[in-house]
């Protein structure tokens, strides 16, 4: 009886965790009538294709325009592969960045302690901050080093914001390797830096790899930085998703679920992939399995 | 290298690995320093100077011809009941969440105590929120709130009429689709937190309470409890940080509307800067909200260092 409520409370907690994603799937191939119909339909009537045509091709998006919307007075008229392609491209370099600066931060700060270093927590605190708070002046900062709406200022900028995480994360993956595996080499006349890349960099390439892709994550999701740091010319996923609100019709339900759905594979698949360190990297490295 | 000296007496020895060189230390910190040099700390000196002036990019001049204009931000800020009601909106929405949040994931690990067939699967469900990019999970939300949307479907079932109430419009209301919006991406993160911390720790002084004849709430609060309590205490000091900071969602779902009942901290900022451009006086926000926060944070890594 007890255990029978118990699964009963499980399988409640599945549904409820299915929902939001179930909707937002299922709007996603609902024709325009569908997309905020009375009663709403759970399941597309009529299924189709033609959001995610919006969102691939720009004469669907145009065509789509003139027939319903009347005029094509949304932002987005181009196709979403060029978004795709910025997200790939500077969630990629920026997350090569900041686990390459991270590893080496992170090695030093358990092998030359100091007395006194408040490096590691002047790290966490950038996590802490509400990233608005920088922002502000980060804009003035990048018009005036002319890397506003730039690849370069998205990658440095999301490069910063992360590395508190991998540092952290690699870190406490670093800290699981045995000094006496580099003492050995050391004996052997390696030197500290060869052993960090001979020893160490080998033992953890698990690690190096989970923090890769949980900080891409963070990267492709990221949405502030992308909104304030750009002025149209650099459109990231997130911020297409965002932009498909039409003045006249208001939110483009559909197409937003069709680029909501794509835009969000990638998080999800990554996610699985490292679900068992994904609760690491969450907590800073604090809590390990 | 340099030859090794024989050790003087009550001269420390140096250790082969642990080997305090400054050079090699230096060098691997090196490049994590200069890029948060550039993108925060000197962002974060020009914010103190903006905060001292009232510069609006539409003012023509650049910011640093503005005039100085001293503590005046500051003295507004605290009378401004906007800037006011969204500090205290945004510590309710922490606190709100963090305590769902800290709940849910609490009695839906306990669930997960012993084995079953689909036990994994579930496990791999219940987590699917929080792989999911944010902007896309409020616009989910959007959806589901909509006035004509399945929730109000729903209720309609239930109170047996047709109900149709748009939620993000109404100012009493709209905070409660950004708050489950919230609890329902980030409870799995407590969950999952939860649920290992339970599983790691020592069973058999868990069995040995109950087969002495503890009831299971018993056992549970007495022995697994406060075995886990660091654990559970780090998860909720996270997930506070990380919903102090809350923007996404709001955005998405609200923009900190209608009026401003939903405007948080952030958004108050976002909107401020970026919507009526008064840079100085959001800088001076910016300035206090990063100096409170990192005085919180100070305390808390120190309390924390204590401990440990």
């Amino acid at each position: 009886m007890r255990r029978t409520a118990g699964r009963f409370a499980v399988v409640i907690a599945m549904a409820l965790a299915l929902l939001p994603v179930f909707w937002l799937i299922s709007t996603s191939f609902k024709p325009y009538d569908e997309w905020a119909s009375a009663p709403p339909h759970w399941l597309p009537h009529h299924p189709t294709l033609q959001n995610y045509r919006i969102v691939f091709a720009p004469e669907a998006a145009r065509s789509f325009a003139t027939a319903t919307a009347g005029t094509l007075d949304y932002k987005v008229s181009e196709s979403a592969w060029r978004a795709f392609a910025n997200s790939a491209i500077i969630s990629t370099i920026a997350t090569a960045i900041s686990v390459a600066v991270g590893t080496l931060a992170a090695y030093g700060m358990l092998r030359f302690p100091k007395k006194h270093d408040s490096f590691a927590l002047q790290l966490l605190s950038v996590r802490m901050f509400p990233p608005i708070a920088v922002v502000v002046p980060l804009v003035i900062l990048f018009s005036a080093l002319k890397l506003t709406d730039t690849h370069l200022g998205l990658i440095l900028a999301y490069a910063a914001f992360t590395l508190p995480f991998s540092t952290w994360m690699i870190r406490s993956f670093i800290e699981e390797v045995p000094t006496e595996l580099e003492g050995v080499a050391r004996i052997y006349g390696m030197s500290q830096f060869g052993a960090f890349v001979h020893i160490v960099l080998p033992l953890i390439r698990g690690g190096l790899l989970a923090t890769a892709l949980f900080v891409f994550i963070l990267n492709w999701s990221e949405f502030l930085l992308a909104l304030t740091l750009t002025s149209g010319g650099i459109v990231t996923v997130t911020l297409q998703v965002a932009n498909y609100v039409s003045a006249s019709s208001g939110k483009l339900y559909g197409v937003q679920a069709a680029m909501g759905t794509i835009s969000t594979i990638p998080v999800i698949v990554f996610g699985y992939l490292i679900q068992r360190h994904m609760v690491r990297g969450l907590t800073f490295g604090a809590v390990k399995r | 290298m340099a030859r090794r000296r024989v050790a003087r007496p009550n001269e420390q020895v140096e250790s082969p690995v642990a080997r305090r060189g400054p050079s090699l230390g230096f060098l691997l910190a090196l490049p994590a320093h200069l890029l948060i040099l550039v993108t925060v700390l000197v962002p974060s000196i020009l914010v103190v100077w903006l905060s001292l002036t009232d510069w609006q990019p539409t003012q023509g001049i650049p910011w640093y011809a503005a005039p100085i204009i001293g503590l005046w931000n500051f003295s507004d800020l605290f009378n401004d009941q906007r800037f006011v009601g969204a500090v205290l909106r945004t510590i309710v929405i922490v606190v709100v969440s963090v305590l769902a949040e800290l709940g849910l994931g609490l009695a839906l690990a306990l669930l997960f105590l012993d084995d079953w067939p689909w036990r994994k699967f579930a496990v791999a469900v219940i987590v699917l929120p929080m792989m999911i990019v944010p902007v896309d999970a409020a616009n989910a939300f959007f959806m589901l709130f909509n006035e004509r949307g399945p929730i109000n479907q729903i209720i309609g079932l239930v109170v047996g009429h047709q109900y149709t109430f748009g939620w993000l419009a109404d100012p009493d209301w709209a905070l409660l689709p950004i708050l489950l919006a919230e609890i329902w991406q980030w409870t799995p993160l407590m969950f999952l937190l939860l649920l290992t911390a339970f599983l790691s720790a020592p069973r058999n002084q868990w069995r040995a309470a109950l087969s002495l004849g503890a009831s299971p709430m018993r056992a549970f609060l007495r022995v697994l409890l406060p075995l886990t309590l660091p654990v559970i205490l780090v998860a909720a000091i996270i997930r506070g940080i990380e919903t102090f900071k809350i923007f996404d969602v709001i955005y998405i779902l609200t923009r900190g509307g209608p009026g401003t009942a939903t405007e948080t901290i952030s958004m108050f900022m976002y909107n401020g800067a970026f919507v009526y451009f008064r840079i100085g006086y959001i800088a001076a926000a910016a300035l206090l909200v990063l100096v409170v926060v990192g005085t919180f944070c100070l305390a808390l890594v120190r309390s924390l260092g204590r401990q440990a």
